[in-house]
């Protein structure tokens, strides 16, 4: 098959604009959930609006992790890549699938670290007293709901840096086929970061929600969220082990 | 108002400093900054770190196959003796990989059996802060296993807390920034087989408590359960995830911090995100392990 | 390789990714689900803890069933084709 260097440009450029325009929609949706719900609370509780403003600030900027996760990637496809011939339709095809893997691998994350933000701050304006606990639980769900944006940031990177040059007189069907599996790649991870990002997000927002009404239960429902997210998280882990074999086995 | 107290700040603020000294005193990002023009870009960088991300990577994370593809001799950080006999035991091109994951593992429990001797050489008496520490850890899962088995099952706690503090310490030990350490957790055989030996124990409480054939009934019983077959692969399912979550965070955090290290051009450390992955996303998958092995028991026990 | 083997592959394995990616999010949420309504149960009755924490954990393992079918397709297309 014939090659041209501007095949690498265009998948690049390609990948970025897609790893931002779809990383950042539920970016936008969760930050906004975060600060609609501190604007409710704010209305119900008008004396405690400091802490209230406090909480959703912290929160909004933990949802926005995973945004900033597809901006660096954008930002490496854009600046941070080799742009050699040698590298030929094996790094095209890397560049547009570490573009999507990290585009689709953040929507799931965002959302869900913003209705867990959303309930945090919907506790915090009942119990401005517990404000600190429900702070802290609030930013150790959504580190939760964000490894599997951190999951999708790995693949990202191994298809940026570890996928090698195309070698010298491969046959055509090769070089197909490892094309589409760096692209099953991106896709497995993508779409497979979407649902447990979402759940792990409603898990950690109804303990927050829990902790505002019972805040003697803090310690059973801190094990119950770190329990349930990780469980729910085993079909992320699925999808990063169908991607690495892609990248790596074949 | 009296001033609040602040223990987690002071503890992080310890931490943050003291991994800041090892840092500078280990010389692992060391002196020669160079600062200035280079083709027309202005450029701060490390000198001693100009190499390809892509080989950089490669060397860290798949070190046998580095040296089958550039066949340099790696640095291997320890006894040249032990190295030669690891070369006769795995033969030439897979033995730095198992060297290096031993060494570590060594490392490890060499840490633990100190920790474990030095506490119990003053057991009685005023109790210090690491036997507290270790007593707080203890007690807690104690607790936790009392209440997932029930108060006549307590024998299991030894084992449940070996589990965490060994894949606690394991996690940890990658935050000392020396040349050549890295977490044991981060190869995929260590967690692959605690998973393996989880998922045994699983089952061999299953048998010990409802017989083999009370056992085997749940699994193969086409009438109640046409789709029997698939429940076992469900159960190697179990070993793939528990093994695969420590596993995919340790590296990850690995590879995240590689990556950010290489576009600050190995001036700076990135030592806040090192201690978040360390320290946080290390004890908690450290806590996640141990609490899902302990319902997995709990489920197979309580029926 | 040939060309139509070579193509036959490479759908294979973007079949692969597909299924595991589409096939890990119902089950994702699912989950989810089932451990928030869990987180809720326990903080209303904390005395059932224990009960509410294994059906929970059955419940997931019956909602990931889907997903490790998921998982051994795209295995089988990955190393059997």
């Amino acid at each position: 098959m014939s090659f041209s260097i501007e095949v690498i440009q265009i998948a690049a450029y390609l990948g970025a604009g897609i790893s931002v325009g779809i990383g950042a929609i539920t970016t936008g949706i969760g930050s906004g959930l975060i600060a609609g719900e501190g604007a409710l609370g704010v209305m119900k509780q008008p004396k405690s609006s400091d802490q209230l403003f406090r909480t959703m600030l912290i929160g909004q900027a933990a949802a926005q992790t995973a945004g900033i996760f597809s901006l660096v990637v954008a930002m490496l496809l854009i600046y941070g890549r080799s742009d050699t011939a040698e590298g030929g339709w094996f790094k095209a095809s890397a560049y547009l699938a570490a573009g999507i893997a990290m585009g689709l691998g953040s929507l799931g994350p965002s959302l869900g670290a913003g209705y867990s933000g959303g309930q945090a701050c919907k506790s915090v304006a009942r119990m401005p007293k517990h404000g600190n606990a429900i702070l802290g639980n609030m930013l150790i769900g959504q580190a939760l709901a964000q490894t599997s944006a951190i999951f999708a940031l790995v693949v990202a990177f191994l298809l940026l840096y570890s996928v090698p040059d195309q070698p010298a007189g491969i046959s055509v069907g090769r070089i197909i086929l490892k094309t589409m599996a760096f692209l099953g790649a991106g896709f497995s991870i993508g779409f497979g970061t979407l649902g447990p990002g979402t759940g792990i997000g409603y898990v950690a927002g109804k303990a927050n929600d829990m902790m505002g009404r019972f805040p003697n239960e803090k310690s059973k429902i801190m094990r119950t969220m770190f329990l349930g997210a990780a469980v729910s998280e085993s079909t992320a882990i699925y999808s990063l082990v169908i991607a690495f074999l892609l990248i790596f086995a074949l | 108002m009296a001033k609040k107290k602040r223990p987690m700040l002071k503890i992080f603020i310890i931490f943050f400093v003291v991994e800041a000294l090892l840092v500078v005193l280990s010389g692992n990002f060391s002196k020669q900054i160079q600062i200035g023009f280079d083709k027309g870009k202005f450029v701060i960088r490390n000198i001693e770190y100009e190499y390809n991300l892509q080989d950089k990577i490669t060397e860290e994370f798949q070190i046998d196959e580095y040296f089958r593809q550039t066949g340099e001799t790696p640095e291997i950080y320890g006894s040249e003796k032990l190295y030669e006999f690891f070369k006769k035991v795995f033969g030439e091109k897979s033995a730095i990989g198992s060297f290096q994951l031993l060494r570590m593992l060594l490392i490890v429990d060499l840490l633990l059996l100190f920790i474990a001797l030095s506490i119990r050489k003053k057991l009685f008496g005023r109790p210090s802060k690491p036997q507290i520490l270790f007593e707080m850890i203890y007690t807690s899962l104690e607790q936790f296993v009392s209440e997932t088995l029930g108060k006549d099952k307590v024998h299991y706690t030894p084992y449940i807390v070996t589990l965490f503090i060994f894949i606690w310490v394991s996690n940890l030990i990658g935050l000392i920034p020396i040349p050549g350490f890295m977490e044991p957790t981060r190869n995929l055989n260590v967690p692959l087989g605690l998973g393996v030996f989880v998922v045994a124990i699983v089952h061999i409480t299953a048998i010990k408590v409802k017989g083999l054939w009370g056992h085997l009934k749940n699994y193969i019983n086409p009438v109640k359960n046409p789709l029997f077959l698939l429940d076992i692969v469900g159960e190697m399912s179990k070993v793939v995830s528990i093994s695969f979550r420590l596993f995919g965070n340790v590296l990850g955090g690995a590879i995240i911090i590689l990556v950010v290290s290489s576009l600050v051009n190995f001036v700076v450390f990135p030592i806040g995100l090192s201690m978040f992955f360390g320290i946080f996303v290390g004890t908690i998958q450290a806590f996640v392990f141990t609490m899902l092995a302990l319902t997995y028991i709990g489920v197979e026990i309580t029926e | 390789m040939d060309l139509a083997q070579g193509i036959v592959k490479a759908a294979a394995l973007l079949g692969a990714g597909l299924c595991m990616g589409m096939g890990a999010l119902g089950p994702g949420v699912g989950e989810g689900f089932v451990a928030g309504k869990a987180c809720e149960g326990i903080a209303r009755s904390p005395e059932n803890a224990s009960l509410i924490t294994r059906t929970m954990l059955v419940g997931q393992a019956v909602s990931e069933s889907t997903g490790i079918y998921s998982l051994v397709i795209s295995l089988l297309l990955i190393f059997s084709t």
